[in-house]
Protein backbone atom coordinates (compact mmCIF):
# COMPACT_ATOMS: atom_id res chain seq x y z
CA UNK A 1 0.00 0.00 0.00
CA UNK A 2 2.90 2.33 0.78
CA UNK A 3 4.23 2.05 -2.38
CA UNK A 4 1.38 2.53 -4.50
CA UNK A 5 0.73 5.59 -2.51
CA UNK A 6 4.74 6.62 -2.81
CA UNK A 7 3.86 5.77 -6.95
CA UNK A 8 0.92 7.98 -6.92
CA UNK A 9 2.57 10.87 -5.42
CA UNK A 10 5.43 10.41 -7.69
CA UNK A 11 2.62 10.16 -10.50
CA UNK A 12 1.41 13.40 -9.39
CA UNK A 13 4.98 15.35 -9.18
CA UNK A 14 5.86 13.93 -13.35
CA UNK A 15 2.11 15.31 -13.77
CA UNK A 16 2.72 18.59 -12.22
CA UNK A 17 6.02 18.98 -14.29
CA UNK A 18 4.38 18.20 -17.66
CA UNK A 19 1.69 20.91 -16.45
CA UNK A 20 3.67 23.69 -16.28
CA UNK A 21 5.52 22.59 -19.57
CA UNK A 22 2.15 22.08 -21.43
CA UNK A 23 0.65 25.35 -19.86
CA UNK A 24 3.26 27.47 -21.80
CA UNK A 25 2.13 26.19 -24.74
CA UNK A 26 -1.62 26.13 -24.18
CA UNK A 27 -1.05 30.04 -23.92
CA UNK A 28 0.97 30.53 -26.77
CA UNK A 29 -1.34 28.08 -28.94
CA UNK A 30 -4.15 30.23 -27.79
CA UNK A 31 -2.91 33.77 -28.45
CA UNK A 32 -1.13 32.65 -32.19
CA UNK A 33 -2.52 29.53 -33.17
CA UNK A 34 0.67 27.98 -33.30
CA UNK A 35 1.90 25.03 -32.33
CA UNK A 36 5.18 25.98 -30.84
CA UNK A 37 7.51 22.90 -30.73
CA UNK A 38 10.45 25.12 -30.27
CA UNK A 39 8.98 25.47 -26.27
CA UNK A 40 10.29 22.32 -25.14
CA UNK A 41 14.03 23.88 -26.41
CA UNK A 42 13.28 26.96 -24.11
CA UNK A 43 12.55 24.56 -20.97
CA UNK A 44 15.51 22.81 -21.76
CA UNK A 45 17.63 26.23 -22.03
CA UNK A 46 15.54 27.02 -19.09
CA UNK A 47 17.61 23.67 -17.32
CA UNK A 48 20.86 24.94 -18.26
CA UNK A 49 21.11 28.71 -17.30
CA UNK A 50 19.55 27.52 -14.17
CA UNK A 51 21.92 24.56 -13.80
CA UNK A 52 25.02 27.30 -14.51
CA UNK A 53 24.08 29.68 -12.42
CA UNK A 54 23.45 27.39 -9.45
CA UNK A 55 26.93 26.36 -9.87
CA UNK A 56 28.25 30.13 -10.07
CA UNK A 57 26.31 31.06 -7.14
CA UNK A 58 24.74 28.15 -4.90
CA UNK A 59 21.63 29.49 -4.84
CA UNK A 60 18.54 28.20 -6.02
CA UNK A 61 16.59 30.61 -6.31
CA UNK A 62 18.54 33.18 -7.82
CA UNK A 63 19.26 30.49 -10.58
CA UNK A 64 15.56 29.84 -11.22
CA UNK A 65 15.02 33.91 -11.04
CA UNK A 66 17.95 33.93 -14.26
CA UNK A 67 16.63 31.08 -15.74
CA UNK A 68 12.93 32.52 -16.07
CA UNK A 69 14.60 35.77 -16.79
CA UNK A 70 16.56 34.55 -19.82
CA UNK A 71 13.84 31.79 -20.78
CA UNK A 72 11.28 34.77 -21.07
CA UNK A 73 13.57 37.00 -23.73
CA UNK A 74 14.55 34.12 -25.50
CA UNK A 75 10.71 33.42 -25.78
CA UNK A 76 10.06 36.93 -26.47
CA UNK A 77 12.84 37.27 -29.50
CA UNK A 78 11.37 34.02 -31.32
CA UNK A 79 7.89 34.97 -31.28
CA UNK A 80 9.37 38.73 -32.78
CA UNK A 81 12.27 37.61 -34.82
CA UNK A 82 10.39 34.09 -36.16
CA UNK A 83 6.36 33.70 -35.68
CA UNK A 84 4.99 37.34 -35.97
CA UNK A 85 6.65 37.37 -39.57
CA UNK A 86 5.16 33.86 -40.55
CA UNK A 87 1.77 34.22 -39.23
CA UNK A 88 0.82 35.86 -42.72
CA UNK A 89 1.07 32.35 -44.06
CA UNK A 90 -0.76 28.82 -43.56
CA UNK A 91 -0.26 27.50 -39.88
CA UNK A 92 2.47 24.63 -40.86
CA UNK A 93 4.62 27.44 -41.80
CA UNK A 94 5.45 28.57 -38.31
CA UNK A 95 5.27 24.86 -37.22
CA UNK A 96 7.81 23.59 -39.59
CA UNK A 97 9.92 26.80 -38.24
CA UNK A 98 9.38 25.79 -34.46
CA UNK A 99 10.38 22.21 -35.56
CA UNK A 100 13.61 23.37 -37.19
CA UNK A 101 14.22 25.65 -34.33
CA UNK A 102 13.82 23.13 -31.63
CA UNK A 103 16.46 20.91 -33.16
CA UNK A 104 19.08 24.09 -33.84
CA UNK A 105 18.86 24.99 -30.06
CA UNK A 106 19.24 21.06 -29.54
CA UNK A 107 22.29 21.28 -31.42
CA UNK A 108 23.34 24.74 -30.10
CA UNK A 109 23.32 23.10 -26.70
CA UNK A 110 25.58 20.05 -27.78
CA UNK A 111 27.84 23.03 -28.90
CA UNK A 112 27.89 25.06 -25.86
CA UNK A 113 27.54 22.96 -23.05
CA UNK A 114 28.81 19.82 -24.45
CA UNK A 115 27.09 16.22 -25.61
CA UNK A 116 26.74 14.86 -21.94
CA UNK A 117 24.86 14.59 -19.51
CA UNK A 118 25.30 16.44 -16.76
CA UNK A 119 24.39 16.54 -13.03
CA UNK A 120 22.95 18.82 -11.22
CA UNK A 121 23.53 18.19 -7.49
CA UNK A 122 21.30 20.48 -6.15
CA UNK A 123 21.73 20.67 -2.34
CA UNK A 124 18.08 21.46 -1.30
CA UNK A 125 17.14 22.85 1.67
CA UNK A 126 14.38 20.63 2.15
CA UNK A 127 14.73 16.94 3.54
CA UNK A 128 12.49 14.05 2.47
CA UNK A 129 9.55 14.00 4.83
CA UNK A 130 7.52 11.03 6.08
CA UNK A 131 3.66 10.86 6.34
CA UNK A 132 3.44 7.92 8.57
CA UNK A 133 5.78 5.44 6.44
CA UNK A 134 5.22 7.15 3.39
CA UNK A 135 8.43 8.86 2.29
CA UNK A 136 8.42 11.49 -0.01
CA UNK A 137 11.73 12.58 -1.25
CA UNK A 138 12.73 16.13 -1.04
CA UNK A 139 13.18 16.80 -4.84
CA UNK A 140 9.30 15.66 -5.02
CA UNK A 141 8.68 18.24 -2.22
CA UNK A 142 10.19 21.27 -4.22
CA UNK A 143 8.42 20.28 -7.23
CA UNK A 144 4.98 19.95 -5.15
CA UNK A 145 5.81 23.40 -3.36
CA UNK A 146 6.93 25.12 -6.73
CA UNK A 147 4.30 23.75 -8.87
CA UNK A 148 1.36 24.93 -6.85
CA UNK A 149 3.13 28.38 -6.32
CA UNK A 150 3.18 28.39 -9.85
CA UNK A 151 -0.25 27.48 -10.79
CA UNK A 152 -2.15 29.58 -7.99
CA UNK A 153 0.32 32.70 -9.53
CA UNK A 154 -0.61 31.76 -12.93
CA UNK A 155 -4.45 31.53 -12.21
CA UNK A 156 -4.49 35.05 -10.55
CA UNK A 157 -2.94 36.32 -13.18
CA UNK A 158 -5.34 35.43 -15.65
CA UNK A 159 -8.42 35.18 -13.96
CA UNK A 160 -7.91 37.88 -11.72
CA UNK A 161 -5.91 40.71 -13.03
CA UNK A 162 -6.55 43.21 -16.12
CA UNK A 163 -4.07 42.00 -17.43
CA UNK A 164 -5.26 38.42 -17.36
CA UNK A 165 -8.58 39.63 -18.76
CA UNK A 166 -6.57 41.60 -21.79
CA UNK A 167 -4.74 37.96 -22.29
CA UNK A 168 -7.81 35.92 -22.02
CA UNK A 169 -9.54 38.31 -24.17
CA UNK A 170 -6.88 38.04 -27.04
CA UNK A 171 -6.63 35.10 -27.06
CA UNK A 172 -10.34 34.39 -27.93
CA UNK A 173 -10.50 37.02 -30.82
CA UNK A 174 -7.70 38.89 -31.60
CA UNK A 175 -8.92 41.46 -33.76
CA UNK A 176 -11.82 42.44 -31.60
CA UNK A 177 -9.75 42.71 -28.48
CA UNK A 178 -7.32 45.26 -30.53
CA UNK A 179 -10.43 46.96 -31.33
CA UNK A 180 -11.59 47.16 -27.43
CA UNK A 181 -8.22 49.13 -27.51
CA UNK A 182 -5.46 46.13 -26.74
CA UNK A 183 -2.12 46.31 -27.64
CA UNK A 184 -2.47 42.63 -29.17
CA UNK A 185 1.27 42.74 -30.06
CA UNK A 186 2.32 43.58 -26.38
CA UNK A 187 -0.24 41.10 -24.72
CA UNK A 188 1.47 38.06 -27.18
CA UNK A 189 5.23 39.06 -26.06
CA UNK A 190 3.87 39.11 -22.45
CA UNK A 191 2.62 35.86 -22.93
CA UNK A 192 5.45 34.36 -24.74
CA UNK A 193 7.48 35.49 -21.63
CA UNK A 194 5.14 33.95 -18.89
CA UNK A 195 4.75 31.08 -20.96
CA UNK A 196 8.63 30.65 -21.16
CA UNK A 197 9.50 31.77 -17.87
CA UNK A 198 7.14 28.75 -16.62
CA UNK A 199 8.83 26.01 -18.48
CA UNK A 200 12.27 27.72 -17.32
CA UNK A 201 10.70 26.65 -13.74
CA UNK A 202 9.84 23.55 -15.10
CA UNK A 203 13.38 22.56 -16.94
CA UNK A 204 15.16 23.22 -13.33
CA UNK A 205 12.48 21.33 -11.31
CA UNK A 206 13.68 18.28 -13.55
CA UNK A 207 16.92 18.98 -13.92
CA UNK A 208 16.71 18.59 -10.35
CA UNK A 209 14.72 15.52 -9.61
CA UNK A 210 16.29 13.42 -12.32
CA UNK A 211 19.89 15.15 -11.50
CA UNK A 212 20.54 15.25 -14.88
CA UNK A 213 20.89 18.17 -17.65
CA UNK A 214 21.67 17.26 -21.29
CA UNK A 215 21.15 18.50 -25.03
CA UNK A 216 18.03 16.32 -25.84
CA UNK A 217 15.90 16.59 -22.76
CA UNK A 218 13.78 18.49 -24.36
CA UNK A 219 12.47 15.80 -26.95
CA UNK A 220 10.42 13.50 -25.15
CA UNK A 221 8.31 17.00 -23.49
CA UNK A 222 8.06 18.27 -26.90
CA UNK A 223 6.32 15.83 -28.51
CA UNK A 224 4.05 14.46 -25.00
CA UNK A 225 2.90 18.06 -24.26
CA UNK A 226 2.13 19.02 -28.15
CA UNK A 227 -0.56 15.56 -27.41
CA UNK A 228 -1.21 16.83 -23.90
CA UNK A 229 -2.86 19.88 -25.50
CA UNK A 230 -4.55 18.05 -27.58
CA UNK A 231 -5.93 15.84 -24.45
CA UNK A 232 -6.81 18.81 -22.90
CA UNK A 233 -8.70 21.08 -25.93
CA UNK A 234 -6.57 22.99 -27.39
CA UNK A 235 -6.10 26.28 -26.04
CA UNK A 236 -7.67 25.18 -23.28
CA UNK A 237 -5.73 26.13 -19.54
CA UNK A 238 -7.64 24.14 -17.37
CA UNK A 239 -7.90 21.26 -19.95
CA UNK A 240 -3.82 21.42 -20.14
CA UNK A 241 -3.48 20.94 -16.45
CA UNK A 242 -6.06 18.50 -16.26
CA UNK A 243 -5.02 16.12 -18.89
CA UNK A 244 -1.10 16.63 -17.61
CA UNK A 245 -1.91 15.07 -14.43
CA UNK A 246 -3.83 13.21 -15.92
CA UNK A 247 -1.16 11.60 -17.61
CA UNK A 248 1.38 11.93 -14.68
CA UNK A 249 -0.40 9.92 -12.60
CA UNK A 250 -1.50 7.47 -15.42
CA UNK A 251 2.05 6.62 -16.97
CA UNK A 252 3.16 6.03 -12.74
CA UNK A 253 0.59 3.76 -12.04
CA UNK A 254 0.02 2.10 -14.94
CA UNK A 255 3.44 1.09 -15.90
CA UNK A 256 5.73 1.72 -12.89
CA UNK A 257 3.22 0.48 -10.72
CA UNK A 258 0.80 -2.05 -12.48
CA UNK A 259 3.37 -3.09 -15.01
CA UNK A 260 1.76 -2.89 -17.96
CA UNK A 261 3.75 -3.84 -20.54
CA UNK A 262 3.74 -0.23 -22.57
CA UNK A 263 6.89 1.82 -23.29
CA UNK A 264 6.13 4.79 -21.07
CA UNK A 265 5.78 7.30 -23.67
CA UNK A 266 3.59 5.51 -25.31
CA UNK A 267 0.55 6.66 -22.92
CA UNK A 268 0.37 10.61 -24.15
CA UNK A 269 -0.24 8.90 -27.78
CA UNK A 270 -2.51 6.50 -27.37
CA UNK A 271 -4.43 9.05 -25.01
CA UNK A 272 -4.29 11.04 -27.77
CA UNK A 273 -5.34 9.52 -30.51
CA UNK A 274 -8.65 8.20 -28.13
CA UNK A 275 -9.55 12.15 -27.52
CA UNK A 276 -9.35 12.48 -31.48
CA UNK A 277 -11.45 9.57 -32.32
CA UNK A 278 -14.43 10.04 -29.89
CA UNK A 279 -13.80 13.36 -28.13
CA UNK A 280 -11.90 15.81 -31.17
CA UNK A 281 -12.31 19.25 -29.21
CA UNK A 282 -10.43 17.70 -26.06
CA UNK A 283 -11.80 17.18 -22.75
CA UNK A 284 -12.03 20.57 -22.09
CA UNK A 285 -12.41 21.73 -25.65
CA UNK A 286 -15.63 23.26 -26.88
CA UNK A 287 -17.51 21.41 -29.87
CA UNK A 288 -17.15 23.91 -32.98
CA UNK A 289 -14.33 26.10 -30.71
CA UNK A 290 -11.85 27.63 -32.34
CA UNK B 1 -12.80 72.62 -37.31
CA UNK B 2 -14.29 71.70 -34.10
CA UNK B 3 -17.63 70.23 -35.82
CA UNK B 4 -16.25 67.99 -37.90
CA UNK B 5 -15.80 64.49 -35.82
CA UNK B 6 -14.37 62.24 -38.89
CA UNK B 7 -12.29 63.42 -42.62
CA UNK B 8 -11.89 60.81 -44.86
CA UNK B 9 -9.60 62.34 -46.95
CA UNK B 10 -8.92 61.06 -50.97
CA UNK B 11 -8.51 57.82 -49.50
CA UNK B 12 -7.45 54.46 -51.74
CA UNK B 13 -7.41 50.88 -50.57
CA UNK B 14 -5.40 48.26 -52.57
CA UNK B 15 -5.14 44.53 -52.56
CA UNK B 16 -2.52 43.58 -55.21
CA UNK B 17 -4.50 44.63 -58.40
CA UNK B 18 -7.92 45.08 -56.64
CA UNK B 19 -8.60 48.56 -55.97
CA UNK B 20 -11.18 48.03 -53.13
CA UNK B 21 -11.69 51.82 -52.23
CA UNK B 22 -10.56 54.69 -54.61
CA UNK B 23 -10.32 58.40 -53.80
CA UNK B 24 -13.15 58.21 -51.35
CA UNK B 25 -13.55 61.60 -49.47
CA UNK B 26 -16.11 62.68 -46.95
CA UNK B 27 -16.64 64.34 -43.83
CA UNK B 28 -19.32 63.48 -40.77
CA UNK B 29 -20.32 66.23 -38.57
CA UNK B 30 -20.47 65.82 -34.88
CA UNK B 31 -23.13 64.06 -33.30
CA UNK B 32 -24.35 63.11 -37.24
CA UNK B 33 -25.64 59.85 -38.20
CA UNK B 34 -24.11 59.51 -41.36
CA UNK B 35 -24.98 56.19 -43.69
CA UNK B 36 -22.65 54.26 -45.65
CA UNK B 37 -24.39 52.32 -48.40
CA UNK B 38 -23.49 50.73 -51.43
CA UNK B 39 -24.33 46.88 -53.37
CA UNK B 40 -21.87 44.30 -52.08
CA UNK B 41 -18.55 44.80 -53.06
CA UNK B 42 -18.58 48.35 -52.59
CA UNK B 43 -15.47 48.67 -50.41
CA UNK B 44 -17.91 50.01 -47.83
CA UNK B 45 -16.47 47.11 -44.86
CA UNK B 46 -12.71 48.15 -46.38
CA UNK B 47 -13.38 51.63 -45.29
CA UNK B 48 -14.26 50.98 -41.89
CA UNK B 49 -11.51 48.97 -41.52
CA UNK B 50 -9.13 51.48 -43.10
CA UNK B 51 -11.34 54.37 -40.10
CA UNK B 52 -11.05 51.92 -37.49
CA UNK B 53 -6.89 51.25 -38.24
CA UNK B 54 -6.93 47.80 -39.35
CA UNK B 55 -5.30 48.42 -42.77
CA UNK B 56 -3.23 51.69 -43.21
CA UNK B 57 -4.53 53.00 -46.83
CA UNK B 58 -2.24 52.78 -49.86
CA UNK B 59 -3.11 56.76 -50.13
CA UNK B 60 -4.87 59.26 -48.81
CA UNK B 61 -5.37 60.17 -45.21
CA UNK B 62 -8.06 59.57 -42.34
CA UNK B 63 -8.47 62.72 -39.66
CA UNK B 64 -10.28 61.95 -36.37
CA UNK B 65 -10.95 64.12 -34.43
CA UNK B 66 -9.37 66.66 -36.24
CA UNK B 67 -5.75 64.74 -35.68
CA UNK B 68 -4.20 62.91 -38.76
CA UNK B 69 -4.85 59.41 -37.57
CA UNK B 70 -4.08 57.17 -41.10
CA UNK B 71 -2.60 54.24 -39.90
CA UNK B 72 -2.77 54.11 -35.96
CA UNK B 73 -3.59 50.47 -35.07
CA UNK B 74 -6.57 49.61 -34.15
CA UNK B 75 -6.33 49.93 -30.03
CA UNK B 76 -4.99 53.26 -30.46
CA UNK B 77 -8.24 54.55 -32.69
CA UNK B 78 -10.17 52.84 -29.68
CA UNK B 79 -8.23 54.98 -26.89
CA UNK B 80 -8.86 57.93 -29.34
CA UNK B 81 -12.65 57.37 -29.10
CA UNK B 82 -13.67 55.24 -31.59
CA UNK B 83 -16.19 51.81 -31.12
CA UNK B 84 -16.98 49.83 -33.67
CA UNK B 85 -19.32 46.63 -34.44
CA UNK B 86 -18.88 43.99 -36.97
CA UNK B 87 -21.08 42.39 -39.60
CA UNK B 88 -20.37 39.03 -38.10
CA UNK B 89 -21.02 39.37 -34.46
CA UNK B 90 -18.00 38.32 -32.56
CA UNK B 91 -18.33 38.64 -28.60
CA UNK B 92 -15.56 37.19 -26.87
CA UNK B 93 -17.77 33.55 -26.46
CA UNK B 94 -15.91 32.07 -23.52
CA UNK B 95 -16.49 35.39 -21.50
CA UNK B 96 -20.13 35.99 -19.47
CA UNK B 97 -22.17 38.66 -21.21
CA UNK B 98 -20.91 40.94 -18.40
CA UNK B 99 -17.11 40.29 -18.61
CA UNK B 100 -17.29 40.78 -22.23
CA UNK B 101 -18.78 44.39 -21.56
CA UNK B 102 -16.12 44.51 -18.44
CA UNK B 103 -13.27 44.40 -21.08
CA UNK B 104 -13.07 47.58 -22.83
CA UNK B 105 -13.75 49.54 -19.70
CA UNK B 106 -10.45 48.85 -18.88
CA UNK B 107 -9.31 50.25 -21.73
CA UNK B 108 -8.08 53.23 -19.67
CA UNK B 109 -5.70 51.56 -17.62
CA UNK B 110 -4.15 48.72 -20.44
CA UNK B 111 -1.37 51.25 -20.87
CA UNK B 112 -0.76 51.20 -17.16
CA UNK B 113 1.53 48.26 -16.30
CA UNK B 114 1.05 47.91 -12.65
CA UNK B 115 -2.42 49.12 -13.32
CA UNK B 116 -2.87 46.04 -15.28
CA UNK B 117 -1.81 43.58 -12.22
CA UNK B 118 -4.60 44.51 -10.07
CA UNK B 119 -8.00 42.89 -10.23
CA UNK B 120 -10.71 43.99 -13.17
CA UNK B 121 -13.72 42.36 -11.15
CA UNK B 122 -14.78 45.14 -9.00
CA UNK B 123 -17.48 46.38 -8.08
CA UNK B 124 -17.04 50.27 -10.19
CA UNK B 125 -16.33 48.38 -13.00
CA UNK B 126 -18.95 45.80 -12.49
CA UNK B 127 -22.06 48.10 -12.41
CA UNK B 128 -20.82 50.37 -14.75
CA UNK B 129 -20.96 47.09 -16.99
CA UNK B 130 -24.33 46.46 -15.92
CA UNK B 131 -25.68 49.98 -16.76
CA UNK B 132 -24.90 49.62 -20.20
CA UNK B 133 -26.29 46.18 -20.50
CA UNK B 134 -29.56 48.06 -18.93
CA UNK B 135 -29.14 50.83 -21.33
CA UNK B 136 -29.28 48.15 -24.61
CA UNK B 137 -31.60 45.76 -22.66
CA UNK B 138 -30.01 42.85 -21.82
CA UNK B 139 -29.22 43.14 -18.20
CA UNK B 140 -31.26 39.97 -17.31
CA UNK B 141 -28.80 38.00 -19.44
CA UNK B 142 -25.87 39.65 -17.46
CA UNK B 143 -24.20 36.18 -16.28
CA UNK B 144 -24.59 33.85 -19.43
CA UNK B 145 -22.07 32.60 -21.62
CA UNK B 146 -22.17 35.64 -24.14
CA UNK B 147 -21.72 32.51 -27.06
CA UNK B 148 -24.81 31.35 -26.24
CA UNK B 149 -26.78 34.61 -26.63
CA UNK B 150 -29.57 34.52 -29.95
CA UNK B 151 -28.41 36.87 -33.06
CA UNK B 152 -30.04 40.04 -31.53
CA UNK B 153 -29.11 39.87 -28.71
CA UNK B 154 -25.62 39.19 -29.48
CA UNK B 155 -25.92 42.53 -31.74
CA UNK B 156 -27.05 44.28 -28.54
CA UNK B 157 -24.04 42.95 -26.58
CA UNK B 158 -21.67 44.36 -29.41
CA UNK B 159 -23.52 48.07 -29.54
CA UNK B 160 -23.10 47.88 -25.12
CA UNK B 161 -18.96 46.71 -25.83
CA UNK B 162 -18.86 49.56 -27.81
CA UNK B 163 -20.16 52.13 -26.14
CA UNK B 164 -18.39 51.06 -23.26
CA UNK B 165 -15.08 52.71 -24.61
CA UNK B 166 -17.05 56.09 -24.51
CA UNK B 167 -16.15 56.30 -28.19
CA UNK B 168 -16.77 60.00 -29.73
CA UNK B 169 -17.63 57.50 -32.88
CA UNK B 170 -18.90 54.80 -33.45
CA UNK B 171 -18.62 52.54 -36.59
CA UNK B 172 -21.74 49.62 -36.85
CA UNK B 173 -21.32 47.61 -39.36
CA UNK B 174 -24.19 45.91 -40.49
CA UNK B 175 -25.84 45.98 -37.02
CA UNK B 176 -29.60 45.14 -38.54
CA UNK B 177 -28.56 42.32 -41.03
CA UNK B 178 -30.75 39.05 -40.46
CA UNK B 179 -33.00 40.66 -37.44
CA UNK B 180 -36.92 40.38 -37.29
CA UNK B 181 -38.54 43.70 -37.25
CA UNK B 182 -39.17 44.04 -33.82
CA UNK B 183 -35.53 43.45 -32.89
CA UNK B 184 -34.57 45.98 -35.82
CA UNK B 185 -36.86 48.60 -34.42
CA UNK B 186 -35.47 48.37 -30.84
CA UNK B 187 -32.18 48.30 -32.30
CA UNK B 188 -32.63 51.45 -34.28
CA UNK B 189 -34.60 53.12 -31.02
CA UNK B 190 -31.25 51.87 -29.40
CA UNK B 191 -28.82 53.75 -32.09
CA UNK B 192 -30.79 57.08 -31.67
CA UNK B 193 -30.60 57.47 -28.25
CA UNK B 194 -27.31 56.96 -28.12
CA UNK B 195 -26.81 59.93 -30.96
CA UNK B 196 -28.57 62.10 -28.27
CA UNK B 197 -26.04 61.34 -25.98
CA UNK B 198 -23.66 63.65 -28.32
CA UNK B 199 -21.98 60.07 -30.25
CA UNK B 200 -21.74 60.32 -33.61
CA UNK B 201 -22.60 57.17 -35.91
CA UNK B 202 -21.32 56.36 -38.86
CA UNK B 203 -23.30 53.02 -40.33
CA UNK B 204 -22.93 50.09 -43.07
CA UNK B 205 -26.76 49.08 -44.02
CA UNK B 206 -27.97 46.86 -46.16
CA UNK B 207 -31.55 47.40 -45.37
CA UNK B 208 -32.83 50.61 -47.20
CA UNK B 209 -35.61 51.52 -44.87
CA UNK B 210 -33.69 51.39 -41.87
CA UNK B 211 -30.36 53.15 -43.13
CA UNK B 212 -32.38 56.30 -44.87
CA UNK B 213 -35.01 56.17 -41.40
CA UNK B 214 -31.94 56.42 -39.53
CA UNK B 215 -29.25 58.35 -41.31
CA UNK B 216 -28.82 61.94 -41.24
CA UNK B 217 -27.14 62.25 -44.50
CA UNK B 218 -25.97 59.27 -46.50
CA UNK B 219 -22.89 58.55 -48.50
CA UNK B 220 -23.10 56.04 -51.20
CA UNK B 221 -20.08 53.74 -53.05
CA UNK B 222 -20.10 51.81 -55.86
CA UNK B 223 -17.04 49.43 -57.18
CA UNK B 224 -15.00 51.54 -54.16
CA UNK B 225 -15.81 54.82 -55.50
CA UNK B 226 -17.88 57.41 -54.23
CA UNK B 227 -21.45 57.47 -56.34
CA UNK B 228 -23.43 60.24 -54.46
CA UNK B 229 -23.88 62.09 -51.12
CA UNK B 230 -26.19 63.93 -49.15
CA UNK B 231 -29.59 63.73 -47.20
CA UNK B 232 -31.37 60.43 -48.19
CA UNK B 233 -34.43 61.83 -50.17
CA UNK B 234 -32.17 63.58 -52.67
CA UNK B 235 -30.03 60.48 -52.96
CA UNK B 236 -32.97 58.12 -52.85
CA UNK B 237 -34.19 60.07 -56.23
CA UNK B 238 -30.96 60.16 -57.64
CA UNK B 239 -30.74 58.29 -60.75
CA UNK B 240 -26.99 56.51 -60.42
CA UNK B 241 -27.93 55.75 -57.40
CA UNK B 242 -30.67 53.91 -58.57
CA UNK B 243 -29.01 52.09 -61.33
CA UNK B 244 -26.06 51.27 -59.75
CA UNK B 245 -28.11 50.24 -56.58
CA UNK B 246 -30.70 47.95 -58.04
CA UNK B 247 -30.37 48.30 -61.83
CA UNK B 248 -32.59 50.35 -64.11
CA UNK B 249 -36.28 50.95 -63.35
CA UNK B 250 -36.42 49.55 -59.93
CA UNK B 251 -37.71 52.15 -57.54
CA UNK B 252 -39.24 49.26 -54.60
CA UNK B 253 -36.38 49.76 -52.49
CA UNK B 254 -38.15 53.41 -51.72
CA UNK B 255 -41.28 51.66 -50.23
Amino acid sequence: MNMFIEQLLNGVAVGAIYALITLGLALVYGVLRILHVAHAAIYTAGAYVGLFVYRATGSIPLATLAAMAVCGVLGILIERAVYSPLLKYPPYVPLISSIAMFLGFQELFRLLAGPYIIAFNARLPLSDAFIGHVRISAPILIIYVTSTLVLIALWLLLYRTEIGLAIRATSQDRAIASTMGMDARSLISLTFFIGSAVAAIAGILVGMHYNQVYPTMGTVPAYKSLALIVVGGLGSLPGAVFASLLLGVLETLLIGYANVPLPRDSLAFIAMIAVLLWRPQGLFGRKGGR
Amino acid sequence: MDEIILEVRAVCMQFGGLHAVENVSFVQRRGEILGLIGPNGAGKTTLFNVISGVYRPTSGSVLFKGRDTTGFPPHRMAELGLGRTFQIVRPFPDLTVIENVMVPLHLARYRNILASFTSWNTKTIRSEALRLLEETGIADLAELRAGLLPLGNQRKLELARALALQPALLLLDETFSGLRHEEIDIIANLVRKVREKGISILLIEHNMKVAMGLSDRVVVLDHGRLLAEGDPESVRRNPAVIEAYLGKGSMSYAS
